[in-house]
């Protein structure tokens, strides 16, 4: 073997060996999902399941309206992202590309609510959800989710809109157009890789999401899916196959969602990377 | 690139003022200079809109709820207490050993995963073959959720036949006996800070691949032929260049550290005797348990003067090294 | 102008999502809405909506169930909020922990006041489950389902050591405890742990007791000399390797070292007969009531009790709800499914399940855990002071008498 082919290997030996790592725990989950009856997960722990079932999925699927809190969590999910996205993409580009009064005073009010812990904000959400009319229902639901994902989004546009090249921008004033037309027609299509980035991280949280919406939503029919998982763990006897059958399907749209939009990270985020 | 450039310069120029969108033709009424002066407000309204509703709003209200011994039924009269809540936060023990424990998981989890990260990214980007598969495999853990894989882990280190004895034990014969992982502070400690590393490596994995690969190809290939001194070149050329990346990993994941919750609430509650508490598992028990919410507040919001002191010496210490 | 439209076409798609999301359901207005809100698993709820709702919404044709399934873990908290944002729902069942608590917000009604017939309901059921929805002078609920911890007794561990029948005394408990200990990995006893759910049985079976009877005080009660003797004695067997180490959050836990034959002796409750029925169902489940000792044989209560809010605006409904909860039926069909009933009429009945009948027997001599706002923190004592003297960082009466001292001091604030 030469000397490249033994580093070939040696990489891939160390990435499957990571990958192995990585994903152990969850082979585990798996195993776990396709027996019947798991109250109390075995020890010593149990990886080929003597008689797999695939009860548990078809449980988690039918009972307890599965299927309504899969459809509210993707339409809560897919709502936030956009909005959250579009507004955040707009507030990128007020802070990269224009100076004007409160600007510093505005951004680094963005980065403090990084700080706090979404936790201690609840009551006071609640609160004000109750004097809008929002709670209890999906819309609540996404403008808490905007709100607390616009200051991460933000600073990372911001980081990438200041790294792009200004003569497109130029040529586009120069031609009488404003700013409508370069965020538009300039910045957004040449960012896409950001707002991919962007994009993934707001709807891992939208659709992972669990304090605020069990605090907020109380009927059936605007429940989302960690409620349901949630829902499955009882006072006693906690079914741990159900509760792993239930997580595996709601980890599958964000794959779909990871595997789609990947492409765009191997564009890169541009030369000179992220800037703090 | 360029030559894109110079096509997209002359679409434009055809373009005409037929071809300007309604609203700038309004703003055209106000005047250029008032536009111009309007258009960044314009564009940060909708967003901060919401912002200062959903967040400013509740942040302002929980700071309020600190200076109080707040009464959680509507109607009845809170009492105002000034700092008394913020001095119970720091007379109280636990307290310490909340904060003691969130600051060793934050040293152990947070280089640890810049390291692996970055190790795995450069891995990832020189290979050609299955690096989606292998991205999406390391990413896997970032995506599922906190209660679930709390409740994995937990199993993971149970102190009778779980998975870290059992391959640590009877596998691989390097412990004498089983661990009781969860019951003694330095090794229940341990265990989260693995469930931690577990998580996140694939999110910081992630953002280096992305940086890495911004880099010019050719600066990445020359580091790579030069064999034997693959490393020195790596640290030499590379890794000055992802320095800013490296900053802002690092300022992400260090808040994120100290907002760890869920792992340590499920795994083991705090226990024994509150010495596993961190400072965020506390502040539920403060506010949702003991009805203390003035306390809990209080706690918050020292833990994000915390955070924010943290971040502010981050930035500045490690910026000068960052820019040339 | 393709990418425009594109990109004007997501904000309208977003914006039709967000709209969709906003259609509501208009209410009737002939029909009054009762919100209640429970914590049964999907099974449980299934049956509870097919049956116990669907039964009463036949008889009630006016008074509309909205029911709703909270998530156990977090239904504490998300109950704080509601109450603290003005929408806490008409009815509950509330774990009876935290009864005192709502009370002390004052966030319940009183029933015994508010329901003219409250004395035909509360002499129907066991006084242990009662006692626990008193406060200060009232009663503000009924229970609802209950449940206590019995003696699980391993009978091919007691075989193997010759022992035909379960102890019925403490004395004879602990030389039955020892016989089967090996000092290795075989208990004699084992238990979950420390807290008040975990000590309490035997606190009381030796005597003791954590207040006095009007819950003022803690000292000279919780660290009197009935109580330092129950924790002496559990530290004792803790010493002589003759209680697992699932005590201390150890593994095995007390079910798995049970139908492994690691442990001789667990207390636990009725949920667990099912559950090896399905997960061990080669293991008998043997049950038997806690040995008596200087206090008699006496469990912890636990369960839940039905609660209804003083902000509810259909109060007369809700309690036409209620004591459909507490009718024969309902319990009857609700015990069929686990939710031990509360009706003392139905202590042995053919129409539950004949395990049942052990619990209901302890059940009669049952005590609630400490009826104060203040429980939680009572609790995190008496689990402090029982870890330390196990661990040998405290002796048990020094580790008591701090408890008692934190405990009074938690007495007083309330």
């Amino acid at each position: 073997m030469t000397g490249a082919q033994g580093r070939k290997a040696a990489i891939y030996g160390a990435l499957i060996g990571g990958a192995v790592l990585a994903a152990l725990p969850l082979v585990f989950m798996i195993a776990t999902a396709l027996k019947a009856n798991v109250y109390i997960i075995e020890t010593p722990p149990q990886f080929f399941p003597t008689h797999p079932t695939l009860q548990n999925f078809v449980d988690a699927w039918s009972l307890n309206s599965f299927g309504v809190f899969f459809t509210n969590s993707l339409a809560v999910a897919i709502s936030t992202t956009i909005l959250s996205v579009l507004l955040s993409a707009m507030m990128a580009y007020a802070f990269a590309r224009f100076a004007f009064a409160g600007k510093t005073l505005l951004f680094y009010s963005l980065l403090l609510t990084l700080m706090i812990p979404g936790l201690m904000l609840v009551i006071p959400q609640f609160l004000l959800a109750k004097t809008l009319g929002l709670l209890d229902s999906r819309q609540g639901l996404v403008f808490v989710y905007i709100a607390s994902s616009l200051s991460l989004n933000t600073y990372l546009l911001r980081a990438f809109f200041e790294q792009l090249p200004r003569e497109l921008e130029q040529a586009v004033q120069v031609d009488g157009g404003g700013h409508l037309v370069i965020f538009t027609r300039i910045v957004l299509p040449l960012s896409t890789p950001a707002l991919a980035t962007v994009g993934i991280f707001t709807f891992l949280y939208a659709w992972d999401e669990f304090p605020w919406a069990v605090t907020a939503i109380n009927t059936d029919a605007n429940k989302t899916l960690p409620m349901a998982i949630a829902l499955f763990q009882s006072a006693h006897q906690t079914q741990w196959g159900l509760v792993f059958a239930a997580s595996l399907i709601a980890i599958v749209p964000v794959i779909v969602v990871f595997i789609t939009f990947q492409r765009y990270f191997v564009r890169g985020l541009t030369a000179g990377a992220l800037k703090i | 690139m360029a030559s894109s450039r110079g096509a997209r310069a002359v679409s434009l120029r055809g373009a005409g003022e037929a071809a300007l969108p309604r609203p700038l033709a309004l703003g055209r009424l106000l005047g250029p200079r008032a536009r111009g002066r309007l258009t960044p407000y314009v564009f940060l309204a909708p967003g901060y809109l919401v912002f200062a509703t959903f967040m400013l709003y509740p942040l302002a209200k929980a700071l309020q709820i600190s200076f109080y011994h707040w009464q959680l039924m509507p109607g009845r009269v809170s009492q105002f207490v000034g700092l008394a809540n913020y001095a119970a936060v720091l007379h109280d023990p636990i307290s310490w050993v909340a904060l003691r424990n969130t600051v060793l998981y934050a040293i152990g989890t947070v280089p640890t995963q810049i390291v692996l990260g970055l190790v795995v990214a450069i891995l990832l980007d020189s290979i050609v073959r299955l690096r989606v598969f292998f991205r999406t495999l390391y990413y896997l853990p970032v995506i599922t959720s906190w209660v679930v894989v709390s409740i994995l882990f937990k199993y993971v280190f149970s102190s009778d036949a779980g998975l870290a004895n059992y391959v640590l034990h009877d596998v691989l014969h390097i412990l004498p006996g089983y661990i009781g992982w969860l019951q003694n502070v330095p090794t229940a400690l341990f265990a989260i800070g693995l469930l931690g590393v577990w998580k996140g490596v694939g999110w910081s994995m992630l953002i280096f691949l992305a940086a890495l690969q911004s880099i010019p190809k050719e600066m990445r290939e020359a580091a790579a032929v030069d064999g034997a001194g693959t490393i020195r070149s790596y640290t030499g050329v590379i890794i000055p260049l992802m320095a800013p990346v490296m900053l802002f990993v690092l300022v992400l994941l260090v808040i994120g550290s100290f907002n760890v919750f869920i792992s340590v609430y499920l795994m083991t509650g705090g226990a024994p005797l509150h010495q596993t508490e961190v400072l965020l598992s506390y502040m539920y028990h403060q506010a949702f348990d003991y009805l203390d919410f003035g306390y809990g507040a209080a706690l918050s919001y020292l833990l994000a003067a915390v955070i924010f002191g943290l971040s502010l010496l981050q930035v500045r210490f490690l910026r000068r090294e960052v820019e040339y | 102008m393709k990418r425009r439209s594109a990109r004007l076409l997501t904000l309208l798609g977003g914006v039709a999502i967000l709209g969709a999301a906003c259609a509501q359901s208009t209410p009737t207005a002939s029909t009054v809405t009762v919100t209640f809100w429970h914590g049964y698993n999907p099974e449980e709820t299934k049956v509870f909506n097919e049956k116990v709702v669907a039964a009463f919404q036949q008889a009630h044709p006016n008074i509309k169930i909205q029911a709703q399934a909270v998530p156990y873990d977090t239904f504490h908290k998300k109950l704080l909020t509601a109450i603290a944002g003005g929408q806490s729902p008409d009815v509950i069942r509330a774990d009876i922990i935290w009864v005192p608590e709502l009370a002390d917000l004052g966030a319940l009604v009183a029933l015994d006041t508010a329901m003219t017939d409250f004395n035909t309901y509360s002499s129907k059921v066991f006084p242990g489950p009662l006692s626990t929805n008193q406060f200060k002078g009232h009663y503000y609920g009924l229970p609802l389902d209950t449940n206590t911890r019995v003696l699980l007794w391993n009978k091919a561990m007691y075989a193997q050591a010759g022992i035909s029948s379960p102890p019925a005394t403490i004395d004879e408990f602990t030389s039955d405890v020892a016989k089967m200990s090996n000092g290795k990995d075989k208990f004699g006893y084992a238990e979950g742990g420390t807290g008040g759910w975990n000590f309490l049985p035997w606190l009381w079976t030796f005597g003791g007791n954590v207040t006095d009877d009007s819950v003022t005080k803690a000292s000279g009660y919780l660290n009197g000399p009935d109580s330092v003797a129950a924790l002496t004695w559990f530290v004792n067997l803790y010493k002589s390797h003759q209680m697992g180490p699932s005590v201390l959050g150890g593994d095995p836990h007390t079910d798995v070292g049970y139908a492994k034959d690691v442990y001789a002796n667990v207390l636990d409750g009725p949920w667990m007969v099912p559950i090896f029925k399905a997960v061990y169902p080669s293991k008998t489940v043997d049950l038997a009531p806690i040995p008596a000792g200087k206090g008699g044989s006496s469990s912890v209560v636990g369960g839940e009790d039905i609660v209804l809010f003083k902000e509810s605006q259909h109060k007369a409904e809700a309690q036409e709800f209620i004591r459909f909860m507490l009718s024969r039926q309902t319990q009857v069909t609700m015990g069929n499914i686990g939710q031990m009933p509360v009706l003392s009429e139905l202590a042995g009945s053919p129409d539950l399940p004949s395990f049942f009948a052990v619990f209901q027997q302890q059940l009669k001599t049952a005590k609630a855990r400490t009826p104060s706002p203040a429980w939680p923190k009572i609790d995190d004592a008496i689990g402090t002071a029982v870890t330390l003297a196990i661990k040998g960082q405290a002796t048990p009466q020094q580790a008591l008498d701090q408890a008692a001292n934190t405990i009074d001091g938690l007495l007083k604030g309330s």
